[in-house]
């Protein structure tokens, strides 16, 4: 008994040396680390959005998001503090690029962050290669080529967030196990609607299915009747990529010309039914099916904590752009955190950023070795939820890259690009013709 | 059947830039005010129109709140700005460039960068079957307001004192003066029918082509061809040319999709080349 006391007596009071130990040396690493933290200068990110002009609700989503993942951290990675510097690039690839010196030559910041508009995401990709800072595209910019070894392709490049083709390529295959095979598509008349429906024709005539009718509205396009009258209503289904309104306006038109019972719809990249469209549209938007690397549906712990999130602050449901910036900041601190915060150190840092892995409201993450992430693709359907009208996932390609469901191999034997084939793609030949 | 719809689409389409058209050519025909801020008093129409929607559900309410709210907008702009320049041309441009940027920048604060598409009125919400294919009563309502409107406006030029004047201030801005008729008067009357007719087509053409940042630009350009295809300060060439452009519009983007911006701007061209006047308009 008595010994038994001794014995724990003594435990405990080797308990306290040690405790007493831990202490002192944890509060002399703390202040060790403090002192490192003052030691070590900023981290400063440069983030590049458009905050006016029509692409103004994107940025300032993609801000919000990643401005919500730094907070998580409290603005500090690897002892060093995070600045976040926004400018405006107004979607105008002149005004990013001014920005993109501004940031790099008189702000000094060590990382360019965001883009909205591929646009200006090609004018900065030249100055940052020339510059050696690491670019981070976290929002909307998706041109193809950038993540492509090609002539655009950039060392200190990499983007998280999304790219041209792979919802296009999703749609494809989703619309085949449906059992469309015959397929009217209609595309904005500018690079990324060629881009995007050029992707989902390749994709379609590749598993056999043909596209019938093409059709490309201006991108100013104000009344979509035409289109809508002159829509091939033999075709098994109608896909379609129109941003900025487009979609909307389209959708409007087709249900009240009433083929919405006769044809199935297809968004590719949820332009139609974008988030805050959704209550405009009411029922005309029920049964739309769409593609995209998010849907607010999601049923993960990591989304339905950062949906939550993302509606108290703004009391809307978040489209991707939040959770595509949220995943860029992230990605930037896990790299920055993985080569102890030496991120002047672009080629580690760069390859730090294409070894991250981690979950996410869009699923997981992951890049490959261009610096393009590799992640979930959902085909979502509109669904009423008591008065709500939300993107429900009913498929889910889990781990897409930028070139599936092809190896960069085959991506690169066709002879044509997507953007080349505007006009031809109810021609499955020309569009599977190899080199 | 088709071609039934697809000159019903062009018709309606036709009506809606007549209402945005008859403005800018009356203010110009007048005053020799070229209005770049023609599009915005469309943009800012549909705004008002869809807050009020918003508000009281009524679409009826939107149809004569939003283009009074406009008129008034025209109405300041001419009396406390334009007025000051009075025939200086490119003051009076630039001043209406700069409006153009500002009304864009408060509507983006205002009513945020998303695209808005009005509710249509319950009333009118259905389509009806034309030879096997539904047709919006939307479209044809517009068709019937927009001639409804010519109609009125065409009685108040020519059967109404305000509009003799107009029609003589028109044609001899100076002589009209001389013989002693209150042209200033008249000036502020034409922006604010101008500014109204524009929110009328804002509101009625916000089920189809809707309010979005950019729109007044794009607006401004369509009402723009109408005008030079119709010709300066005249309304009947508004009309015509609102059809016209209209239907070529809907024809072009069918049988010639790949230039489908150069199917108004070509006819255009050419009409200028033999009219450089445009169909209606005077030397």
């Amino acid at each position: 008994m008595s010994k038994g006391h001794h014995v724990r007596f003594a435990e405990r009071a080797g308990a306290r040396v040690v405790a007493g130990a831990i202490v002192a040396f944890s509060s002399a690493s703390l202040l060790v680390n403090q002192a490192a933290a003052q030691a070590k200068p900023p981290i400063k990110i440069g983030f590049i959005a458009p905050t006016s002009g029509g692409f103004a609700p994107s940025g300032e989503e993609c801000i919000l998001g990643a401005k919500m993942y730094f907070e998580e951290i409290g603005y500090e990675v690897a002892g060093r503090k995070i600045e976040l510097i926004v400018e405006d690039e107004q979607a105008r690839p002149d005004v990013g690029l001014t920005k993109a010196q501004k940031l790099v030559e008189r702000d000094n910041v060590q990382v360019l962050m965001g883009v909205v508009s591929s646009a200006v995401a090609l004018a900065i990709n030249e100055y940052a290669r020339d510059k050696k800072v690491p670019l981070i595209l976290s929002c909307d910019a998706g041109a193809n080529e950038l993540t492509i070894p090609g002539p655009l392709a950039n060392p200190t490049l990499v983007r998280t967030s999304q790219n041209g083709r792979t919802p296009s390529a999703a749609a494809a295959d989703f619309m085949m196990k449906k059992g469309w095979k015959n397929i009217a598509v209609l595309a904005a008349d500018y690079a990324g609607g060629f881009d995007t429906i050029g992707g989902f024709g390749a994709a379609l005539c590749k598993l056999g299915g043909k596209i019938t009718q093409e059709q490309y509205p201006p991108i100013t396009n104000n009344d979509y009747g035409p289109y809508v009258t002159n829509l091939d209503q033999k075709a098994d289904a109608v896909a379609m990529f129109l941003p900025g309104g487009g979609g909307l306006r389209f959708i409007k038109q087709f249900v009240e010309m009433g083929l919405k019972t006769k044809l199935p719809v297809m968004d590719i990249y949820g332009q139609a039914v974008y988030e805050p469209f959704l209550p405009q549209l009411g029922d005309s938007s029920i049964g739309i099916y769409s593609t995209l690397h998010y849907s607010s549906a999601i049923k993960t712990p990591a989304n339905e904590k950062f949906a939550k999130a993302y509606f108290e602050r703004t009391k809307h449901q978040p489209s991707d752009n939040a959770p595509d910036g949220w995943v860029g900041a992230k990605a930037f601190a896990d790299a920055a955190k993985a080569i102890d915060g030496n991120v002047e150190d672009t080629a580690r840092f760069i390859d730090a950023m294409k070894a991250v892995k981690f979950d996410s409201p869009k699923g997981p993450i992951a890049l490959d070795k261009y610096g393009q992430v590799i992640q979930s693709m959902y085909v979502r359907q509109v669904e009423k939820v008591g008065s709500d009208y939300v993107n429900t996932p009913v498929a889910t390609y889990p781990n897409v890259d930028q070139f599936w469901p092809l190896s960069f191999e085959e991506f690169e034997s066709y002879k044509y690009r997507y953007v080349d084939l505007k006009g031809s793609l109810t021609n499955c030949g020309k569009v599977l013709e190899k080199k | 059947m088709i071609w039934i719809i697809h000159t019903l689409n062009g018709v309606s389409l036709g009506m809606l830039l007549f209402l945005l058209a008859a403005g800018l050519s009356l203010i110009y025909g007048l005053m020799k005010i070229l209005n770049l801020t023609h599009g915005s008093y469309y943009l800012v129409g549909a705004y008002i129109g869809s807050t009020v929607i918003e508000k009281t559900g009524s679409f009826a309410l939107a149809l004569i709140v939003a283009p009074l709210a406009v008129a008034l907008l025209g109405v300041a702009m001419e009396r406390f700005f334009l007025r000051r320049f009075h025939l200086d041309e490119l003051p009076q441009t630039l001043l209406t460039f700069g409006f153009l940027f500002i009304i864009a920048d408060l509507c983006l604060w205002i009513w945020g960068g998303d695209a808005i598409l009005l509710p249509k009125p319950a009333l009118f919400s259905t389509s009806i079957a034309i030879g096997g294919n539904f047709y919006p009563t939307y479209r044809l309502l517009l068709i019937v307001v927009g001639f409804a409107v010519a109609g009125v406006l065409w009685w108040f030029q020519e059967h109404t004192r305000i509009g003799a004047m107009l029609r003589a201030g028109v044609d001899d801005a100076e002589t009209a003066r001389a013989l002693g008729i209150d042209v200033s008067l008249l000036f502020t009357v034409v922006f604010a029918v101008g500014a109204f007719l524009a929110a009328l087509g804002g509101v009625l053409g916000g089920p189809i082509i809707g309010a979005s940042p950019g729109a007044d630009f794009d607006v401004m350009l369509l009402a723009f061809v109408v005008v030079i295809v119709g010709g300066l300060g005249s309304l009947r060439g508004a009309l015509v040319g609102g059809l016209l452009v209209g239907l070529l519009d809907n024809f072009g983007k069918i049988f010639f999709p790949e230039f489908a911006l150069f199917t108004i701007f070509v006819p255009m061209a050419i009409i200028l080349s033999f009219r450089p006047t445009g169909l209606f308009g005077r030397a």
